[in-house]
This record gives structure tokens, sequence and C-alpha cells, in this order.
């Protein structure tokens, strides 16, 4: 029974890690992913979509429109700042890093200066239940469904949908996808929203489990970048899942093991190594694989 | 004999392509602003001149990110973890050898290798790894970060190497002997050693006397025949190597340097202030100086300064009065991206050279700047 309750611990902090991994990089997938666009205040809009989840939840919202709110709010602002600044940085990536920078930054020190530490937190949801002596939190479990669901939902809608195809027409090839008489101007403006409306709900989805303040999304975004960066760009779902099982089952072990600081340390390390060893990331290297089994 | 021919050639070798200004007026203008940078003590007085030493020993960090990206097109995002790494070096073999030694001889060099080390490290990972430019910045971030949240949890009294604790947030400090204040630099040899204490004129000497070294053999760098071969890199690796250059190796070297030049700001601020705390990691010794010289113009030596010692002091000046400071500078850089990318003084530069190619087209007197 005690070893029982140990492998149950482990295997729900490992489910924990994953859909921390998971939702902090579900909208930069597409933004980053799909669009090419560097986009260093992504945990910026995560934090926008926490305050608005907390402000609408303290209006007497339920707590899972509350969340969509803020998946709305960020989505907003997110196109906001596709037409104003990141419009003019397509396909210069070291540009756009350097001016998304810069916002982080006024995003992150306006809201400190607008209303101060945070808003109050919204409870976490759900109760809990009992495995061995320790007691888990339902909501972890409802994280990590609603990451899956979030996941699955971006791949449908790329691929079923007529907005799926023109989104993905327009990224591969702007000019002819123009000719086709396809609003690629409006579908860059969408998508980057969408991607931003991914971020504000994953922000929101955390504001019930963490302080709410404005460096909330620092970390989230370097976070983000690493998953996505060893998931790789040949297949943004397969990468993505494969990704977050490796860096989130290093740093449980770790973490179980040692301290959560090193934890972290070995989760860059491992993407470091995985990054030399595979410069197209996971699902760069799954293609190759496949393509050589193909051959035979 | 001081004839103009002589000092014509000595300046050949800081002129070239890659810095603007080469003419008569531009280097008066550069003795000019020495002349100005010696006569400061004389004319602002006390706490003016201790700020301003703050401002000028950070061009070491902002030339350095110029010097790796501006030139070589190497973006790190992380430089603070070169500048914390270098000042919690100093300041731990400081406060372990200034009672054996009398001298931070020893610590000063510490503080330069140890950072020099880790981005040698790190450089190999990334380089030899062939790792996109926006990647390396990212990763940069990260290495900075996690600096930042491992020193920020060193609060108990076992965290410490010798005598000096680590402090967590309250800072590197001499715990057991009550003292938080870090040994302010002393060099010398034996007997022969000056103490340059923090807030004196001394101080401001050295740390503007190291600035202006510096400038000027960053200038002859970039005008070198490796300062060639790191434009090259920056424009097209791929040709550079098809070339026969070695691509990994010299932008290895080249990081090294910016971590060396980042370093040398972080142990002169430990210096000027006796003071470091995790915070040195932290996010705004990072962006800062991507903002100074990318405002700046991030291909210019000279534009870099300039902006650095310009956006210090505003930046005091808007935190005096709120908390605007970081907002009012993010959104410079944003702007700034947008509508001059390539830095406000670079391009107000080339705005000026083609109106006077245009005045030459039309008969008008020529000029190089």
């Amino acid at each position: 029974m005690e070893v029982l309750s140990f492998i149950f611990s482990l295997l729900y902090q490992y489910a924990d890690s994953i859909a921390l991994l998971l939702l902090s990089s579900v909208g930069l997938i597409i933004i980053f992913g799909m669009m090419g666009v560097i986009n260093m205040a992504h945990g910026e809009l995560m934090m926008i979509g926490a305050y608005v989840t907390a402000w609408s939840y303290h209006a007497g919202v339920p707590t899972g429109f509350a969340i969509i709110m803020g998946g709305i709010g960020a989505g907003c602002v997110g196109i906001l700042i596709e037409r104003l600044i990141v419009r003019r940085f397509y396909g210069q990536l070291l540009a756009s890093l350097v001016a998304t920078w810069g916002l982080s930054l006024v995003l992150s020190q306006s809201f400190l200066l607008l209303f101060g530490p945070g808003p109050k937190g919204v409870p976490t949801p759900f109760g809990s239940f009992t495995v061995g002596q320790l007691s888990y939190s339902y909501y972890r479990l409802v994280m990590l469904a609603s990451a899956l669901a979030m996941i699955l939902g971006v791949w449908a809608l790329f691929t079923f949908t007529r907005f799926g195809v023109q989104a993905r027409s327009t990224m591969e090839n702007p000019e002819v996808a123009r000719a086709l008489g396809i609003n690629t101007s409006a579908i860059y403006a969408l998508t980057f929203g969408f991607g931003s409306m991914l971020a504000g709900l994953a922000g929101g989805i955390f504001a019930l489990t963490a302080l709410i303040e404005p460096n909330f999304g620092q970390s989230y975004t370097v976070v983000a970048f690493i998953t996505v960066v060893v998931g790789g760009g040949a297949d943004f779902v397969s990468g993505l899942f494969a990704s977050a099982l490796i860096l989130a089952g290093v740093k449980t072990i770790i973490i179980n093991q040692v301290n959560i600081l090193l934890g972290q340390v070995a989760m860059m390390v491992t993407a470091l190594i995985i990054i030399r060893l595979m410069p197209t990331g996971l699902s760069g290297y799954f293609e190759r694989i496949r393509l050589r089994v193909g051959r035979r | 004999m001081l004839s103009y021919a002589r000092v014509d050639r000595w300046l050949s070798r800081f002129n070239g392509p890659q810095t603007i200004g080469h003419s008569a007026p531009f280097w008066g203008a550069v003795l000019f602003v020495i002349g100005l940078g010696i006569a400061v003590p004389y004319i602002v007085g006390g706490y003016d001149l201790v700020n301003f030493t703050g401002f000028v020993l950070m061009l070491f960090l902002a030339m350095g990110l110029c010097f790796i990206w501006g030139f070589c097109g190497i973006l790190s995002l992380g430089q603070g973890a070169f500048l914390g790494l270098g000042g919690y070096t100093y300041g731990v073999v400081g406060i372990n050898l200034i009672e054996a030694q009398g001298n931070t001889d020893v610590a000063l060099i510490a503080g330069l290798i140890v950072p020099v080390l880790l981005a040698a490290v790190l450089g190999y990972f990334m380089f030899y790894a062939r790792l996109k430019g926006v990647f390396v910045a990212i990763l940069m971030l990260v290495v900075t970060l996690l600096f930042q949240t491992f020193l920020n949890q060193t609060a108990g009294v076992q965290w410490h190497i010798g005598k000096a604790y680590l402090g967590g947030n309250n800072g590197l400090g001499r715990f057991s002997a009550g003292i938080t204040e870090l040994p302010s630099l002393k060099l010398g040899i034996g007997d022969l050693v000056y103490e340059f204490v923090g807030t004196s004129p001394a101080f401001y000497y050295l740390v503007f006397g190291l600035a202006a070294i510096t400038f000027l053999g960053l200038r002859m760098m970039v005008n070198s025949r490796i300062g060639y071969i790191m434009v090259a890199i920056r424009e097209d690796p791929d040709r550079t190597e098809a070339f026969g250059y070695d691509v990994r190796l010299i932008q290895l070297l080249v990081f090294c340097v910016g971590a060396l030049l980042a370093a040398f700001s972080g142990i002169l601020y430990v210096g000027w202030g006796g003071f470091i705390d995790p915070s040195a990691f932290g996010i705004y010794n990072n962006i800062l100086p991507v903002i100074w010289v990318a405002v700046g113009g991030r291909k210019s030596l000279e534009a870099t300064v300039v902006s650095t010692i310009f956006l210090l002091w505003l930046s005091q000046r808007l935190a005096i009065g709120g908390e605007y400071a970081f907002i009012v500078l993010g959104g410079i850089l944003v702007i700034v991206m947008m509508l001059a990318p390539e830095g406000v003084m670079t391009s107000m530069l080339d705005y000026w050279a083609r109106w006077r190619r245009r005045g030459a087209a039309s008969g008008r007197r020529t000029g190089d700047i």
C-alpha cells in the first residue's frame, strides 16, 4: 500500500507537470509554431487572462465562465497587438523578439502601476480526494484534461474547418493565398488573436491555483518556448506531446529525488541536450525516422 | 614630433568601414567627450558623481552586447547572467581573501574568469549545435533566470562559501561578522595597494579610463581582420563558412568577449555600491542593455555609448517621478523597433549622409562624416 500510494503521488505530480507545460505552450504552438512570431509577451497575455478571470469571478461570474472571459480578454488584446505591432515583424525573428520583449515590459509594468500588486485570488474548485496518507486536488486533473481538450480543439480547428485551412495556406504561402481570394491580413490577425485567446484561457486556468501578480507570466514564457522548441516544427501536436512527456518526466523525477530548483535545471539541461542532438526538435526527428522506415 | 600624418597613421587602426566616424571633427569630438569625462568630478560633486559613475560602469555591459549583437549577430537576452556571476564571484573571493592578502586582485581576476568559463561552456553547446539566433537569445534568458531562482533560495546559513554567505534575497554578505558591505576594489601588490572607494573620484577615473580604453579596443577589434569576419557572420553565416572560416569558433570567442565585458560591469558594480543581490540576474539587467543598444543603434559603438548614458539618465529622472521608468523604456524600445529598426542615431546619420550625397550630386561641397 505504501508503494502504491508513492507511485500514485509520483504519477499525480507527473500529470501536474505535463499540464503545466501543455497549458503554457498551447497558445505558443500557434503564434510561434505556425506563424513564426517570437512573442515574448506570451506570458503577459496569460497574465491578462488571469486578471480578467479574477475580476470576472469577483464580479459574480461563475468560475468556468470567468476563465472564458479571461480567454476573450486576452484574445482581444492579442488582436490589438497584432494590428499595431506584430504585423510589422513577420519574417524578422530577432526584431519581433526584441519588440515583443519591450511590449512585455510595458504590459507587466502598466498592470503594476494601474492595478497595484494584483487582484484577490480565485478559490480552487472541485475539492480534493485522498490516496494513502496524502490528499490531492481534483482541479489539477481537470487542468490536464482541459489542456488535452484545448490541444485537440486546436488540431480539429486547423484540420477540419474552413478558417483552419485558410490559415494554414496563408502561413504556407501568403502570396498564393491572397491570389486565391483569402484575406490574409485578417487571417493573420485572427490566428494571432486565437493563439492569444488560448494563452488567456491557460492564464485563467492557472489563476485558480497561483498568486496573480503583474510578473505572473514571466516564468511561463520561457517554459513555453522550451517546450515548443524541443517539440519542433514538423508536427506540432505530436512534438508538443512528446516534449511535454519527456521534460515533465525528468522534472518530476529530479524534484522528487532532489529538490525543485534542480528539477528546473534538469529540465533545462534535458532540453539543451535534445536540441543539441536533434536540431529540428523531437517531431523533426520522428519525421526523419518515419521517412527512413518508409524508404525501406 | 607630432605631425598630422603620424596622428593620422596612429588613428587609422581605429578607423574602418565597420565604424562610423573617421574624420578630424569626429576624433575632435571624441577628444572633447574624453576631456569632458575627465572634468566631470570638478563640475559635479558628491552625490551626482557617484550617480554618474553608476551610469559609466554599465557601459561595459552595453558595449559588450553591442559587440556581440551589432557586429556578430548574436543576441543574448541573458547578459545579466555574466554581470551577476562576475559580481558574485568577485564578492565571494574578495570576502575570503581580503584579510589574508590585503587586496582584491585575485577577486577581480576570478570575477572575470568564472563568467567567461560559463560563456565558453554555454557557447560551446549553443554555437556548436548551430542553434538558431532566437534560441540562443531565449536560452540565455533561461540561464540567467535559473541563477536568480537559485540565489533567491540561499537565505539559510548553510549556503556559504568560506566566509561569504550567499544570503538569498538579502544579498551577498559577511553574515558571521555582521557585515553586509562587500570589499571595495583594492588593487596593487604587497604594500603598494590603492583602495578605489566606490564613492571617490579615483574610482570614477578608474571606471571612466577603462571604459575609454574598452571603447577604443573594441573599435580596433571590429576594424581588424576578425571584425570583418564577425560582420560577415552577421550578414551570412553560411557563406562565411563556405569561405573557410570557422563560424562556430568565432561566435564562441565573440560571445566570451561579451561575457567578459558584462562581468566587468558586475565587478565594478559591486566595487561601486558594495552590494549585490539576486536581482542582478533579474529581468532588468537583461532587458535594459537590449534597450540601450537597440535604441541607439546596435551596429555602432558610439551610438550605444551615447544612448546608454542618456537612457540611464532618463530612467533615473523618471524613477523620481513615479514608477513610469520601465513603461517608458519598454515603449521607447517598441516604437524604435517599429520606426527605426537600425536604431535612432544610426538612422539619423544615414539620413544625414544621404542628404549630403544629394547635396554633392547638385554640386555642393562634399565631405565625409
